[in-house]
C-alpha cells in the first residue's frame, strides 16, 4: 500500500479547491483501490480519505463526482467499512436529503449506498435514525418510491432493497404496518413490477420481513390490506382452472389470460413462498389461505417449478395447507416450544436437505449448460 | 297583534293607545284550538320554511328573505347568508333549492377563497345527492383548486369518481388526500373501496374475454365441421355488422360473416326461436330445418334435426297419428309424400329420397343451405296441385354423391 508520505500527498489532492486534473487522477486512484478487498481494508483505517470522498460528491466536475460515488458504493459493499463511513464522515447527512431532489442525477447511486449500509443491523439503525432526523422518514421514502417518475434522471429502484433492509428493525416494521395509515397497501402492486427485478425483490423482501410479526396477520389478510393476491399473482400461471376453482379464488387471480407469466427469478419465488409460509403460522391465517383456494395455485406451480430449493419451499407450504390442524396448544406455530434435542435433530436434517438441494441444483445447471435449447453437439 | 295606527308617534298618542287596552278586549289572541297552527306562522317558531314564501300570507318571512338578498350588504355577507340558506335547504333534503342558493352565493363578487371553497363543496354535495355526478365532480374540483387542503372537497371528489367508475381517478384523489391527511379514516376507506372495485372490474373484463374466446373457438369448430362435410352455406348479400374484438378482427371477419348467415334465419323466421345449427358432444350436427307445403301455404319448423336422422323417420312422426289441421283432404300421408329442394342458382328442383339422412342430402353438390336453415318442399305425389306446381319446373331425381 501507500507509505505515510504518499498517503499524505494523495489526501492533499482530494480537496474541492484542488486543480481538476490532479483531483481527477487522485479520485481515479482511490476508485482503483476500492476495487479490491485489500484496498478497501486499507481505506478503512483512513477516515480522512473517506471524508474527502464524501466531500467531493459536491464537486463541480461530473467525472469526479461519478468516481466518488462509485468508490463509495464499493466501500459500502464491504461490511467493515460501514461504521467508519457513518461515524467518521457526513455521508448520511449529506446524501440522504438529496433523495428529495427530483432533479438530482445521482439519486440511484445514493440508494445503492444506503441499501448497502443498511444490510446489517447496527449500521441499519444509524441509517434509520438519520432518516428520521433529516425529515426523510419512511413515509417520505415510500411516497417517493411509489410516485412514478418522481425523478426523471434516476429510477430509484434501489429504494426497494433499502426498505427491505430497514424492515429488519421493528421500528421500521411498525411504521409500514401502521393500521392508521395507508403505507403497506401502496407497496403491494410492486410485486408485479415487470420493469425492475430490484424493485420487485425489494418489495417482496419487505413484505416477508413484515410477516414475521404474526400479530398483524389477520389485518394483512383482511380487506383493509388484502396481501394474499399480491403474493400469489407472481406464482400463478396461465393454466386454465375449472370454473369452480376460479370462482373460489381471490378476485385478482380469477380467469388469468393465456399470456400470464410467472415470476422469473427463483430467489423471489422462494421469498414469496416463504412469506406465504409465514402467514400459515396462525390458525386464522391457515383458515383464510385454505378458504381462498391457494392450493390449486400451488398445485399448478409445483408442476411447473424446476429449481429444487423453490420446490422444497412449495412443498412445505402445501404441507401446511393440506395437513391436519395441529393439536390444541400448538395452533400458533411461532409460539410452539421445541425441545433442545428435537431442535438439534431438525437442524441436522435441514443441513442434509440443503446439501442435497445444492447437489440437485448443480445437476440441473450442468444439464442446462450441456444441452442448450438448440441441442447442439 | 294589532298594528298601531299611522301617525301615532307622540307620547300623547302612546297614552291614548295604552288607554284602549283598558276598554277593548284583546281580539287576536291565540285560542286553544289553533295556537299550534298560529305558532307555525311566526317566523321565529317555524319548524320548516314554506315552499314558496308568499308575501301576502307570510309578510314577515318575506321580509326576512328580502333582507338576506338585500343589495346593501357586502358580497361576503351575502355569500355567507346564501350559504346558510343553502345549508338549511340541504338539511331538509331540498337539494335543488340548495343548489340554487349556493349558486347565488357563488355569483356574488365575494373573494374569500375559504368561503367559496365551502360553497363549491356544499353544492357538490347537493349535486351528489341529486345524482348529478359530473356536476358534483366539477364543483369538488373547483373547491380543491381554491383550497387544495379542503378535506371535504377531496373526499367528495373521490366519491364522485367512484360513482362514475373512474377507479384510477378515485385512487389518485384518495392518495392526494392521504398525503395531506395520512390518518383520515374516510379517505382510507374510500381508497380501499376504489381499489377493490377496480380489481373486480378487471376480473369481469378477463372473465368476459375468456368466455368470448371459448365461444369463438366453438364457432370455429362448428364452421370447420360444416366445411369438412362439404356442405355449402349460401352467403346472404348484406351480413349484419358485428362489433368484434379489435385484436381478432381479421380472423373474426370471415367467421362472423359466415356465422351471421347461420344465425339470421332463426331470428327472422316466424318460428323465431333463435335456433341455429350446433354440434353435440359426439360431434353430430343438428340443423334447424324448414318444411314448406306450398299447396296450403303452410310451413313446419324443426329446431334440431340430427344430420344422421332420415326424412322418412321424421315425416312418419309429423304425419303419423294425427294429420295436420290444414290437411283437410287428409292426403298428406307419409307414403304419399314427395320432397324436393330447390337450387336457387338454376331454379331446378331436386327430388329427395326420403330414406336418406339429412347429411347425405345436404352433401349433394347442388344442395346449399340458405340463411343457416335447410328448407324442403313437400308435395303429395300425383296430386293435381303437385302436377301443376311441377309443370313449369325442371325436376331431377336425386343422384347421390359417393
Amino acid at each position: 500500500m501507500l507509505s505515510e508520505d504518499e498517503a499524505k500527498d494523495l489526501l492533499s489532492f482530494l480537496t474541492l479547491e484542488m486543480r481538476a486534473d490532479v483531483k481527477g487522477q487522485a479520485t481515479g486512484y482511490i476508485l482503483g483501490l476500492t476495487g479490491n478487498r485489500d484496498g478497501c481494508r486499507y481505506l478503512q483505517s483512513k477516515p480522512d480519505f473517506l471524508k474527502a470522498l464524501v466531500t467531493l460528491t459536491s464537486d463541480p466536475s461530473i467525472a469526479i463526482v461519478k468516481d466518488c460515488f462509485h468508490a463509495l458504493i464499493n466501500l459500502s459493499a464491504d461490511e467493515t467499512l460501514h461504521q467508519p463511513l457513518v461515524k467518521e464522515t457526513e455521508i448520511l447527512s449529506k446524501l440522504i436529503p438529496k433523495l428529495q431532489d427530483p432533479e438530482f442525477v445521482f439519486s440511484d447511486r445514493i440508494c445503492t449506498i444506503l441499501s448497502n449500509l443498511s444490510r446489517h443491523e447496527q449500521t441499519c439503525r444509524d441509517v434509520f435514525k438519520a432518516l428520521q432526523e433529516l425529515n426523510v422518514g419512511l413515509d417520505r421514502l415510500v411516497e417517493i418510491f411509489c410516485t412514478e417518475g418522481f425523478n426523471k434522471k434516476a429510477s430509484l429502484h434501489y429504494l426497494a432493497p433499502l426498505l427491505s433492509n430497514l424492515t429488519q428493525l421493528p421500528e421500521a416494521r411498525h411504521f409500514i404496518l401502521d393500521k392508521d395509515r395507508c403505507v403497506i397497501q401502496r407497496l403491494l402492486p410492486f410485486t408485479q413490477y415487470e420493469e425492475s427485478i430490484t424493485r420487485r425483490g425489494g418489495v417482496v423482501g419487505t413484505l416477508r420481513n413484515c410477516c414475521f410479526d404474526y400479530v398483524h396477520h389477520e389485518w394483512l389478510l383482511s380487506d383493509a390490506v388484502d396481501i394474499l393476491p399480491f403474493l400469489l399473482l407472481p406464482l400463478a400461471g396461465p393454466e386454465e382452472l375449472s370454473e369452480e376453482e376460479n370462482e373460489g379464488l381471490p378476485v385478482d387471480l380469477q380467469y388469468l389470460p393465456e399470456d400470464k407469466r410467472r415470476e422469473e427469478d427463483p430467489d423471489i419465488r422462494k421469498m414469496l413462498l416463504e412469506t406465504l409460509m409465514l402467514l400459515t403460522a396462525t390458525k386464522v391465517g391457515r383458515q383464510i389461505l385454505k378458504s381462498k383456494n391457494v392450493y390449486p395455485i400451488m398445485r399448478e406451480f409445483h408442476k411447473w417449478e424446476k429449481d429444487p430449493h423453490v420446490i422444497s419451499a412449495c412443498e412445505k407450504l402445501v404441507q401446511a395447507l393440506i395437513g391436519d390442524e395441529p393439536e390444541v396448544g400448538m395452533e400458533n406455530l411461532m409460539e410452539v416450544e421445541i425441545p433442545k434435542d428435537v431442535e438439534e435433530k431438525l437442524q441436522e436434517l435441514d443441513a442434509k436437505e440443503q446439501e442435497q438441494m445444492e447437489k440437485d441444483k448443480q445437476e440441473l445447471e450442468k444439464s442446462q449448460n450441456e444441452s442448450p435449447e438448440g441441442l447442439e453437439r | 297583534m294589532a298594528a298601531p295606527t299611522q301617525g301615532e308617534d307622540s307620547d300623547d298618542g302612546m297614552d291614548e293607545f295604552m288607554e284602549k287596552f283598558k276598554t277593548q278586549k284583546y281580539h287576536n289572541a291565540f285560542n286553544e284550538s289553533n295556537w299550534e297552527e298560529e305558532f307555525e306562522k311566526v317566523p321565529m317558531f317555524m319548524k320548516t320554511a314554506p315552499e314558496n314564501i308568499d308575501p301576502e300570507k307570510h309578510p314577515d318571512l318575506a321580509c326576512i328573505q328580502h333582507i338576506i338578498h338585500d343589495d346593501d350588504r357586502t358580497p361576503e355577507e351575502k355569500a355567507r347568508s346564501l350559504k346558510d340558506e343553502g345549508n338549511e335547504y340541504f338539511k331538509e333534503k331540498k337539494y335543488k333549492k340548495a343548489v340554487v342558493s349556493y349558486t347565488e352565493g357563488l355569483k356574488t363578487s365575494c373573494v374569500n377563497p375559504e368561503l367559496n371553497a365551502v360553497l363549491y363543496t356544499n353544492r357538490a354535495a347537493a349535486h351528489f345527492h341529486l345524482g348529478n355526478m359530473r356536476s358534483a365532480l366539477n364543483d369538488a374540483t373547483a373547491a380543491k383548486k381554491l383550497k387544495p387542503d379542503h378535506n371535504k372537497a377531496i373526499i367528495r371528489g373521490a366519491q364522485c369518481l367512484l360513482e362514475l367508475r373512474n377507479y384510477a381517478g378515485a385512487l389518485q384523489w384518495c392518495d392526494e388526500g392521504l398525503k395531506l391527511f395520512p390518518t383520515d379514516k374516510k379517505l382510507q376507506e374510500l381508497r380501499a373501496t376504489a381499489d377493490k372495485q377496480k380489481r373486480e372490474a378487471d376480473r369481469d373484463a378477463r372473465k368476459a374475454k375468456v368466455k368470448a374466446k371459448k365461444q369463438q373457438n366453438e364457432k370455429e369448430a362448428l364452421l370447420a365441421a360444416i366445411k369438412e362435410r362439404g356442405i355449402k352455406l349460401l352467403k346472404t348479400e348484406k351480413p349484419p355488422h358485428r362489433a368484434s374484438d379489435s385484436e381478432d378482427e381479421d380472423r373474426d371477419e370471415d367467421t362472423s360473416r359466415a356465422l351471421a348467415d347461420l344465425q339470421l334465419d332463426g331470428i327472422s323466421s316466424q318460428e323465431a326461436t333463435g335456433a341455429r345449427v350446433y354440434m353435440d358432444e359426439q360431434g353430430v350436427l343438428h340443423w334447424p330445418v324448414m318444411f314448406l307445403y306450398p299447396e296450403h301455404s303452410q310451413t313446419d319448423f324443426f329446431s334440431a334435426f340430427s344430420e344422421d336422422a332420415s326424412f322418412i323417420d321424421h315425416l312418419a312422426v309429423m304425419f303419423g297419428e294425427e294429420l295436420p289441421p290444414w290437411d283437410i283432404d287428409q292426403k298428406y300421408q307419409p307414403q304419399n309424400l314427395q320432397m324436393f329442394f330447390e337450387d336457387p342458382e338454376k331454379g331446378n328442383l331436386y327430388q329427395v329420397d326420403l330414406q336418406e339422412s339429412l347429411l347425405r342430402v345436404l352433401q349433394h353438390q347442388r344442395c346449399s343451405v340458405k340463411a343457416g336453415t335447410p328448407s324442403f318442399i313437400v308435395l303429395v305425389s300425383e296430386s293435381p296441385f303437385s302436377r301443376q306446381f311441377l309443370s313449369g319446373k325442371k325436376v331431377q331425381r336425386l343422384k347421390l354423391l359417393k
